[in-house]
């Protein structure tokens, strides 16, 4: 009896390190692979909203994760940052890219939804989330009248809506207070 | 006020078996009889709630400290909740036999239902603390066993139907289950998060 | 037992699926589209193939009191390497699959496999059978996919069948239409087996 119980804690023991170093192999095989592909996303989603910025780096010290865009010369063009709402059924994630100076929304990409496939989830379509380019900061942002809704996803819309207005004005005032514009 | 929106959202809106798909196995199996069904339910509440504080406790002091929670973590989960139940099964069959003649006979079925692995990996997914943690897994339980419930009470009903020959037993269920679900998307949006 | 029984058994006489209804949360799950059932089938062969080599290789060794966890920490390791390659090459797959791959681990298919076949057979066969089963669940989920996909988009594998004009029935793809295309997918099998053993009958 007691010869069987050290032989199966042996045996599981012996499976269990197997199995550990496998897994640790194949970590450290692939997370290089991993880390880059989550970086990339970040870099596509930070460039697509900030039109001639080439890089970007990072502003520390506000309440979102912000980025500002450089161009090629290193100076800087405008800024993005990321930005969670509440939607119809889960959160939505953005990334808004703002142009400082003229005050103007300059892109906008959805990064992480759970809305109803093929109503909701048609906020990300550039058909809705091409009418912010060039809005001004300032804008109502209000659906059926300045922003036009996705049909079958009112609730869905009014939250990138809501989102955006509730928070352009907090990340433009944080960006130059934390002296993003230097 | 936020952990009892998420405790209705985790049952009705986001319904784990009618939107999440997640405990489907015992959904279509076990929901013959009402109070088989109950039961099912209320055995996977316990056993849900228990392994939301283990699952958080291991993910939290054991995998996360050592940096192990992105390749350990599954096997890891799996284990604690396999030894939860053997746990619980030896717990109640010896303090409470009444409510181990109820309940014991479903608690190995558990390991295997995969709202639990499910829920414990989404509630690390989502950085829950402990106390939400659980509260989301009661949830997740309530959710499971309301939907269990009312398919059990909806197939007792017809029984009694003039179900056609290649739709009885699976199909038939499905198709109350897609109405179901319908009826559940109802309440999408009755939360505004 | 020859080969090609264990090989091709898995993809209709005893399909996880349509047969045998095992693993039904990720067939229900991610079917909304022809190709998420594909890689979802994929990965849970690489899955069958890769547990029931390793149950096959180490039923010798295993003892059989502790075979249970034995088989869920080998089936847990090989959902991790599947996982991590998922994401590390596949990075767009990885997003829509996401919490369906580490429930693999509890697919019942997985598990009954292991312990119907691979525990008794030799390392090869059990590859076969796990690659017939994987391969089963593929179509299966494959073929529900297209369906869900063209009924509820109008297209198949992201290709637009029908044009602008096309009004789509978006039930399809939420979660109803998986209930309802698979039961109705389930009842279909049923009638037409049914007539086929009448027939054998007379």
């Amino acid at each position: 009896m007691k010869n069987l119980t050290v032989k199966l804690i042996i045996v599981l023991a012996l499976i269990s390190v197997g199995s550990g170093f496998f897994l640790a192999l194949t970590y450290v095989y692939t997370i290089p692979h991993i880390e880059a592909n989550a970086a990339r996303d970040q870099e596509i989603a930070i460039l697509e909203t900030i039109p001639g910025a080439v890089s970007f780096e990072e502003i520390r010290g506000t309440d979102f994760p912000m980025y500002k865009g450089l161009d090629d010369g290193g100076k800087t063009v405008g800024f993005s940052y990321m930005v969670e709402g509440g939607g119809f059924q889960g959160m939505i994630g953005l990334m808004v890219g703002v142009d400082p100076e003229q005050e103007i929304i300059t892109g906008v990409k959805l990064l992480s939804h759970a809305e109803t496939p093929g109503l909701g989830a048609r906020i990300g379509e550039e058909a809705f989330l091409g009418q912010f380019l060039q809005k001004p900061v300032s804008d109502n942002f209000e659906v059926r009248d300045d922003v036009d809704g996705v049909t079958g996803a009112t609730v869905s819309s009014k939250a990138v809506a809501t989102t955006l207005k509730r928070t352009l004005p907090q990340a433009l005032e944080q960006y130059r207070v934390s002296g993003g514009a230097k | 006020m936020e952990l009892l929106l998420l405790f209705i959202s985790t049952v009705l809106i986001n319904n784990f078996v009618l939107s999440r798909f997640l405990g489907i196995c015992p959904f279509l199996g076990v929901s013959k009889k009402i109070e088989v069904a109950f039961s099912m339910g209320l055995a996977a509440t316990f056993v849900m709630t228990l392994s939301a504080i283990a699952t958080w406790l291991v993910q939290h002091y054991i995998l996360m400290p050592f940096g192990m929670e992105r390749f350990l973590q599954y096997g890891a989960f799996i284990l604690v909740i396999a030894a939860l139940v053997q746990f619980v099964e030896m717990f109640l069959k010896k303090t409470s036999p009444a409510l181990y003649q109820s309940l014991g006979i479903f608690l190995p079925l558990i390991t295997t239902n995969c709202a639990i692995l499910g829920f414990a990996l989404l509630s690390a997914l989502n950085g829950y603390g402990l106390v939400t943690s659980t509260v989301f897994g009661f949830g997740a339980g309530v959710g499971f066993t309301l939907a269990i419930s009312l398919m059990a009470g909806l197939r007792e009903n017809m029984e009694f139907g003039d179900v056609p020959e290649p739709f009885k037993g699976i199909p038939i269920t499905l198709i109350t289950a897609a109405i179901m679900s319908m009826a559940f998307m109802g309440f999408s949006g009755l939360i505004a998060m | 037992m020859k080969a090609s029984y264990a090989l091709f058994n898995g993809l209709w006489r005893e399909n996880p699926t349509f047969r045998l209804v095992l693993g039904m949360c990720p067939t229900l799950a991610v079917t909304n589209a022809a190709a998420n059932g594909l890689s979802m089938g994929l990965a849970t062969a690489f899955v069958l193939v890769g547990s029931n080599m390793m149950v096959a290789a180490l039923k010798k060794v295993i003892p059989d009191e502790v075979r249970i966890p034995a088989y869920v920490i080998i089936i847990a390791t090989f959902v991790t390497i599947a996982d991590l390659a998922l994401a590390a090459f596949f990075p767009e797959m990885y997003k829509v699959l996401g919490l369906f791959i580490p429930l693999i681990v509890v697919n019942c298919i997985i598990l009954a496999r292991a312990e119907a076949f691979a525990a008794k057979n030799t390392v090869f066969m059990s590859a076969l059978d796990g690659l017939g089963m994987g391969l089963g669940f593929t179509w299966a989920l494959t073929f529900l996919g297209i369906i869900r996909e063209i009924i509820g988009m109008g297209s198949v594998f992201g290709i637009n069948l029908f044009g602008e004009g096309f009004v789509s029935w978006i039930i399809f793809i939420l979660p109803p239409g998986a209930f309802l295309t698979l039961g109705l997918i389930l009842a279909f099998f049923n009638a037409m087996l049914s007539k086929k053993k009448k027939v054998q009958c007379s």
